[in-house]
């Protein structure tokens, strides 16, 4: 019965790593106030906040809190989970299988996706509920390919986190600095057109810099942002999410000789 | 590697490298394996006794692919732990046992079902071979409980149960009754037992010595990092000088009894230890050459003398290639 890791299969590890953060999270009530409870008080406060900024005040508030609750879901938890696999001292056997962990990680990423996604709902909801009616959105169907799109770069971002976590388990300390960092660094709250000039080339470094600006771009009509428009801005993140996705691959075959000459694996 | 080899090391040497302080910081290097050489025979339940701090559990995670050695080669199934993992991993079993290793807020069945798919056992056999191996483990009436409400030895089941799932052509088993009652212990040295009979390879690390005499009839002693002694049980014995131990007690011994006793032919060792206001001499030796009597009338002088004569316990064999080893 015994298979080489080649023939066991990427797609397989995948969904089998997806169902176990299902049953985890179903098994954990505590998760119901970062994915559920979090997004309806970042609605309300990003409604208040933005009230009677402009025409498209609503778009901003829908688009700061909703990126506000899908980050910490998409990023924060994607690494995460990989710290509690140290945790649970999970990471051992995990690594001993022949499963390349990359795709063991990539399950955990989508079912994140899909929580932040429903973050993000909930944040729409309560902020049209609040404000009596829909944002105007010029173009609603680019809006949503863009949105989902915005996770994809979040999650890759989220790959290095987790690639961190198996590196060492001093990885949250990193994660904690940076997390407020990139979330105002990335323009989630607002456009990072907004921090000073010196910020911007560092912001675009980061998939999701570009993937925001697009969105905004195809929700806020008159929006400037960077000043090439949507379509740059596309492919800048398709671009910066490939090397986002490449150095991922690399990373992880590395790190995980690194753990391997290190024999840290056990430690939490 | 020989044909028959499961595991052959050579040389094997493991340091690793710890920092101290914060500013200034120092690496503290700690030699944990140095210059190991070993070969298992395929088929067979080898063990592997130390004390803490040995170097077993290191050993066990180079061999399974976990740790890369320092120097040295270690080859598993005629394949190199260090460039071959892609086709190891597959057949190895890794039993680390312990309270962790199990995803505890879910239930045993879908631990498994889990590991199962990173093994990428085909989805035809999965639930077959899960209610399998839970039957195997006897832990079918519970599979679809929570594991954080599994005792010790359940989880220790589960955890065997995981190893085998893949039916894995050898099987770490790094001391797998630590911490369990003697009736989890029994019950686990009972399923380990059955797994030989699948002609599975066994590595089984422990340093409950009765454990290795019952179940493994080859072992090694690793001391700090070596190898101090490989042979079969009786091999042992007789290494440390006799298959019979007389242990005799009383209120202290002059030298020139002692001197006396270990000139009574067969006898290879004397050894002396307080127990209070009591002394006990411990005397190895050959069956058949000397006997109890010899002992009583060497030491006639000691009216409240006490004596009992057994076999060498592979316990007795570990502390003096220990002891040895110390000294």
């Amino acid at each position: 019965m015994a298979l080489a890791a080649g023939e066991v299969s990427r797609l397989r590890t995948t969904v089998a790593s997806l169902r176990l953060a299902v049953l985890q999270f179903m098994a954990d009530p505590q998760w119901l106030v970062p994915s559920m409870i979090a997004p309806v008080i970042f609605g309300l406060v990003s409604f208040e906040l933005f009230r009677g900024a402009g025409p498209y005040f609503l778009t901003y508030a829908i688009l700061g809190a909703g990126m506000m609750s899908m980050w910490g879901q998409t990023l924060y938890g994607s690494g995460w989970a990989t710290g509690q696999d140290r945790v649970f001292g999970t990471l051992e056997p995990t690594i001993q299988s022949p499963s390349p962990y990359l795709y063991v990680v990539l399950g955990r990423i989508l079912w994140n996706i899909v929580i932040g996604l429903v973050g993000g709902g909930i944040v729409y909801g309560v902020v049209v509920v609040a404000a009596g009616g829909p944002p105007a959105l010029p173009n609603p169907a680019l809006f949503v390919v863009l949105f989902l799109f915005v996770m994809v770069t979040l999650a890759s971002v989220g790959v290095l986190f987790a690639a961190a976590y198996v590196y060492t388990r001093y990885a949250g300390f990193i994660q904690n600095i940076g997390e407020f960092a990139f979330y105002v660094g990335t323009g989630c709250m607002f456009p990072v057109i907004l921090l000073p000039f010196w910020t911007n080339p560092i912001a675009l470094l980061f998939p999701p810099t570009w993937a925001l600006d697009a969105l905004r771009y195809v929700s806020i009509p008159g929006y400037t942002g960077f000043g090439w428009g949507w379509q740059v801005d596309l492919v800048g993140a398709v671009v910066s999410t490939a090397v986002y996705a490449g150095i991922a691959g690399g990373i992880f075959h590395r790190v995980e000789r690194h753990v391997l000459e290190v024999g840290n694996l056990s430690e939490y | 590697m020989s044909d028959d080899a499961a595991i052959e090391v050579r040389d094997l040497v493991r340091v690793f490298e710890s920092r101290k302080g914060f500013l200034f910081r120092e690496v503290v290097r700690t030699e944990a394996l140095k210059g190991v050489n070993l070969r298992v025979r395929a088929g067979s339940i080898f063990g592997l006794l130390g004390p803490n701090g040995a170097g077993k559990t290191t050993l066990v995670k180079i061999l399974s692919t976990l740790l890369l050695p320092t120097s040295g080669t270690a080859q598993v199934l005629g394949h190199d732990v260090t460039r071959e993992t892609d086709w190891l991993r597959p057949r190895i079993g890794l039993v680390l046992g312990g309270e962790r290793g199990l995803y505890s807020r879910i239930n045993a069945r879908e631990n498994l079902r889990y590991f199962a798919d990173l093994y990428g056992i085909p989805v035809s056999e999965r639930e077959r071979r899960i209610t399998e191996v839970l039957e195997r483990v006897d832990l079918s009436s519970a599979a679809d409980r929570r594991v954080e409400e599994y005792s010790r030895g359940m989880k220790q089941k589960l955890h065997i149960a995981r190893g085998i799932l893949h039916r894995p052509a050898i099987l770490f088993l790094d001391e797998p009754t630590i911490g369990l009652d003697p009736k989890s212990a029994r019950e686990t040295r009972k399923l380990v037992r059955s797994l030989i009979q699948d002609g599975v390879t066994i590595l089984l690390t422990t340093h409950y010595m009765f454990e290795a005499e019952e179940l493994c009839p080859e072992l090694a002693v690793l001391s700090r990092g070596r190898v101090v002694a490989h042979d079969t049980i009786p091999g042992l014995r007789s290494r440390v000088g006799g298959d019979r131990t007389i242990e005799a007690e009383a209120y202290g011994f002059e030298d020139r009894e002692v001197d006396a006793l270990r000139a009574l032919p067969g006898v290879s060792k004397v050894a002396s230890e307080e127990y209070g206001p009591r002394t006990r001499l411990t005397l190895r030796m050959r069956t058949g050459v000397t006997g109890v009597e010899h002992v009583k009338a060497a030491l006639r002088e000691h009216p409240e003398l006490t004596i009992r004569e057994r076999r060498t316990s592979v316990e007795d064999v570990y502390l003096d290639l220990v002891e040895e080893e110390a000294s």
